[in-house]
């Protein structure tokens, strides 16, 4: 019993440090600087705890003697629970001059980021379809009331109550797809409908894989896969950056945890019936996140869209996945760690600069960046062309990855599309690298702050080329080589 | 140190502009740095070559794990093909650093060291991947020269450059990637390196769409005609030093892409492109020719004349005998050294005169006869001037072409005639005549003779004794056609 309740420390730490952040936020003793490093503190606990007590390739369930197999705990679990904090953690330090500079911003703020991070870390160790549920709302609601929290700005609030109605919504059909499982499994448990699916033909289970779409419904709409995307631009456009940048990494991967566990472990039987759909539902969504990522003026509505594209990509390596790829899932893993630290980078530069001003930042806003911060623009240029998927970063090695997934899959076409999408998504990262060297600026250079947010920048900067083409002839320091085997080690974990 | 020969080569200048980066080096120190590290590069190549043997193949190889999970390999070579490339960057950039000796703008001297790894990691590499890397690499510099120091429409032809070039490496990419995939299914491990690729049988219809994905990345870069809309407003707004490698090193890749990859991952499946990429390479000879005839505007002139004669080498590659190849790579190397130098003395031109317009030069010959001998030696000697290594080796192209076909001869044999025409007439207005332009100007300095002259001493040395240079390459060209033409029978 003991050994269980030190195997939930991880989850326990961050809920309590939620409380304890819900508590102390009203204290006059406490100004955000000290809440924020309290938030990280617990963040950090959290992860080292991780570390410590977790042995790889070691499945276990929690408290299996009272909730039967509803918390999983295996090396796919862990490793997403790491990326979720480090990724709060570095929401939390890169933020912290734009908290400063905003009035909006108090103690509920770092109570929530936990309480959803609680939630992802929920969601990568849930078992069961109900636990599934619950924690993906634990996670999205906290998320809607961040998206929210610059109250009296209209743009944040219409962002907040959209995400909200439509995001419920489309919560109700995980609930719905749940039941219409249950109704032809007799289980909500993982195992079982694993099991259910195992052992039947396709024929026999047209209930389940009513069900199954229900959820998948769900899914496409958290990761903004196109004909549920309505929402993505206008929302990523109100919430504060912080929040946008929390989304865009931390919340995506969450999402993508629950469909790897569901899509491997459960659904890859019935991928017969529904690989059609999902290959059109890439198409639309890399052509749409194109379409809607090439149009913008604003730097962060761009990135937006093209956060769209992004999720085409990981759909990509899903649909090879039911294809029966081998490469298919750390392809995906490994493109949700590349886009992950691509993402945050390129967003923490975003709120930096935003900190300092308080105006939209359009692209022609940026005319003359590298005169003025030519770290920063050489930082932004990095983020750029690893998204863009340029060689010698880490973003185009998870391309790499996805697309010989998809030809090994015999998706010809699929990878094709993917190479010209990816070919479109060069202008518009390039747009903004022209636009920040290509103007000479008349203001004067400024000094680079150094303190914790622009260090981290500095550092996912560096893991970006180093994860594209590190060697592996340095001893002690993982090469590109790294993640990939993080990748493979987190996906077999789930065979 | 013959071990790792080629890395300090390909690296020396990345790792003297990250050192410089790092310590924030003065434009005092970043030149000197700069120049230091081409020379040094300079010196290794030439050692290297010293210890070339030219009937060995590939040579200096090293190979180093690096991405073992996808079966990437750091994996260099270099032979007769890739040495004359290697040798063309090396020899051409410290005569560049000399030109741009005045050049305070950091940024500048940065991106040319980086375009120098990239370009000669893109020649030397076997890996596939490994040379998609450089090639994508070496269009960074090219990008933010143009757009952040060029002139005109410099954002937009950028811009246009960039997202030209990329859609044909995209379309290279994607058939690397399927080949390494035939590799994986065959073979159960994952590679990329060039030897084992080459080794897949590919069936017909697979061969020939694979093959068009190279071919797409190559057509932009050379480019053939058609596929040629970057070109003349890149050339146009790029600076001097960008413009040079562009139209003497980075142009060749592409003929250098089809040699290497082409000729050995798809040996037959070209003949069945040939037909198609000799008509264009001959719509090429004659539209980019009259196109530079027609033209007001130095830089954009020799852009399309450059066209021309990139056509006239990619076509002499495809009509695949020895007179023609070893005219195509003789051709490759003294139209790099003309055309840098062209490119040079446009440059000194636009110093002098703040316009390279032709009818708004003229009468220059009176007034500087030193920059009128460069000035017209260049020129001349991109238009084949007997004496100089250009006719030698369009000679030779020529040759080639009517062993194949006597109506493809006459159509080769135009540019030479078509050169003639719009060089001839461009000197006359440029360089005599009244003078269109009232300002004062120098004649060539000490410092602008001392760039300028390798040029002109290789120039006159590779016309007048070619057997002593094409003994460098000569063993490789039989070799190499002889396996080319055992594979398909040879190019009708």
């Amino acid at each position: 019993m003991i050994e269980q309740l030190i195997l939930t420390l991880p989850m326990a730490i961050i809920v309590l440090g939620a409380f304890v952040l819900l508590l102390i936020s009203h204290s006059k003793r406490f100004n955000l600087d000290r809440l924020n490093l309290i938030a990280v503190f617990f963040l950090i606990l959290s992860s080292c705890v991780q570390f410590i007590i977790f042995k790889s390739n070691d499945i276990e369930f929690l408290f299996s003697d009272v909730f039967g197999e509803t918390f999983i705990l295996d090396t796919f679990s862990r490793i997403f629970d790491l990326m979720f904090t480090i990724g709060a953690i570095l929401t939390l330090l890169i933020n912290n001059d734009y908290f400063k500079s905003r009035r909006y911003f108090n103690g509920e703020y770092f109570a929530l980021i936990l309480f959803s991070v609680f939630g992802m870390m929920m969601l990568s160790h849930a078992h069961e379809l109900v636990t599934a549920f619950i924690a993906l709302e634990i996670a999205s609601l906290s998320v809607y009331a961040l998206v929210g929290y610059h109250k009296n700005n209209r743009v944040s609030s219409e962002a907040m109550l959209k995400y909200m109605v439509l995001g419920s919504m489309t919560g109700a059909f995980f609930m719905l797809g749940t039941a219409l499982i249950y109704g032809a499994v007799g289980s909500t448990n993982l195992s079982d409908i694993a099991l259910y699916t195992a052992n039947h033909n396709i024929d026999e289970m047209s209930l389940l894989m009513v069900g199954a779409s229900f959820i998948s419904i769900t899914i496409m709409f958290k990761i903004g896969a196109v004909p549920f995307h309505s929402w993505v631009i206008d929302v990523y456009h109100g919430a504060p950056y912080p929040i946008t940048m929390f989304m865009a990494s931390t919340f995506k991967i969450a999402i993508f945890a629950i469909a790897l566990r569901l899509y491997i472990v459960n659904f890859g039987e019935v991928n017969v019936f529904w690989s059609e759909l999902l290959q059109a539902i890439t198409i639309l969504t890399l052509i749409g996140g194109s379409w809607m990522a090439i149009s913008q003026t604003l730097v962060k509505r761009m990135l937006a869209g093209s956060s769209i594209v992004h999720s085409g990509y990981l759909l990509i390596g899903i649909s090879s996945l039911g294809l029966g790829s081998e490469m298919a899932g750390p392809a995906v893993m490994f493109y949700l760690i590349a886009y992950f630290i691509s993402a945050v980078g390129s967003f923490g530069i975003l709120s930096f600069i935003a900190s300092q001003s308080k105006t939209q930042m359009r692209f022609e806003d940026f005319k003359g960046f590298a005169n003025r911060r030519p770290y920063m623009a050489l930082m932004m240029s990095i983020f750029m062309l690893s998204l863009a998927g340029f060689p010698s970063t880490i973003g185009f090695l998870g391309k790499f990855y996805i697309f010989t997934s998809a030809i090994e899959s015999g998706q010809i076409l699929l990878a094709g599309l993917g190479i010209l999408t990816a070919f479109i998504s060069v202008y518009y990262y390039f747009k903004l690298i022209a636009m920040m060297y290509f103007y000479e600026s008349d203001e004067q250079k400024k000094k680079l702050p150094i303190d914790i947010s622009t260090i981290l920048i500095f550092a996912m900067g560096l893991v970006v080329v180093w994860g594209g083409m590190g060697t592996t002839l340095i001893p002690f320091i993982p090469g590109a080589d790294g993640f990939i085997d993080i990748a493979q080690e987190t996906i077999n974990s789930l065979k | 140190m013959m071990d790792n020969i080629l890395t300090n080569i390909i690296f020396l200048p990345l790792f003297a502009a990250v050192v410089l980066g790092v310590f924030r080096a003065d434009t005092k120190y970043l030149k000197i740095g700069a120049m230091l590290s081409s020379v040094a590069t300079l010196f290794l190549v030439l050692f290297m070559t010293y210890n070339f043997d030219p009937h060995a193949g590939m040579q200096f190889i090293k190979i180093s794990p690096w991405i073992q999970n996808a079966g990437i390999s750091y994996f260099v070579g270099v032979d007769a093909l890739s040495l004359v490339i290697l040798l063309l960057i090396s020899l051409l950039m410290p005569p560049l650093y000399i030109y741009m000796y005045h050049e305070k703008r950091k940024g500048y001297w940065y991106n040319m060291m980086l375009l120098q790894t990239g370009v000669s990691g893109a020649v030397l590499s076997l890996d596939m991947m490994l040379f998609y890397l450089f090639w994508e690499t070496m269009l960074l510099p090219i990008f933010v020269m143009i757009g952040k120091y060029g002139n005109g429409l410099h954002r937009y032809n950028s811009m246009k450059i960039v997202l030209m070039t990329i859609l044909g490496s995209m379309s290279m990419l994607f058939s690397i990637m399927y080949i390494g995939y035939i590799y994986f299914e065959t073979h159960g491990i994952w590679s990329f390196a060039l030897n084992d690729l080459a080794s897949i049988d590919f069936n017909a219809q697979t061969s020939i769409w694979l093959a068009s994905g190279f071919l797409l990345a190559f057509a932009i870069k050379i480019p053939l005609v058609g596929f040629h809309t970057w070109m003349a407003p890149a050339y146009g707004s790029a600076p001097t030093p960008a413009v040079v490698i562009m139209s003497s090193i980075m142009a060749k890749l592409g003929i250098y892409g089809i040699w290497r990859f082409g000729y050995s991952l798809f040996d037959s499946t070209l003949s069945y492109y040939a037909p198609t990429i000799i008509t264009l390479a001959l719509i090429g000879l004659l539209y980019y020719a009259i196109r530079a005839i027609t033209e007001l505007h130095l830089r954009r002139m020799f852009a399309y004349s450059s066209g021309s004669h990139l056509s006239l080498i990619a076509l002499g590659l495809f009509l695949g005998n020895i007179y023609a190849w070893s005219g195509s790579l003789y051709f490759i190397a003294t139209h790099a050294l003309a055309s840098a130098g062209m490119f040079i003395v446009i440059g000194l031109t636009y110093k002098r005169f703040n316009t390279v317009y032709l009818d708004s030069l003229g009468g220059i010959a009176s007034k500087a006869p030193r920059f009128s001998f460069f000035f017209a030696f260049f020129a001349l000697s991109i238009a084949g001037l007997p004496g100089t290594g250009g006719f030698v080796a369009e000679l030779l192209i020529i040759i080639g072409a009517f062993k194949v076909n006597f109506y493809i001869g006459v159509a080769t044999a135009t540019t030479m005639l078509s050169a003639m025409v719009y060089i001839f007439w461009m000197l006359q207005r440029a360089l005599f005549g009244t003078a269109n332009n009232e300002r004062e100007y120098e004649d060539l300095s000490f410092r602008e003779m001392i760039m300028l002259l390798p040029l002109v001493v290789l120039l006159i040395a590779t016309g007048v004794m070619p057997s002593f240079f094409m003994q460098i390459f000569d063993p490789f060209l039989v070799s190499t056609l002889e396996a080319f033409t055992l594979n398909s029978g040879g190019v009708k």
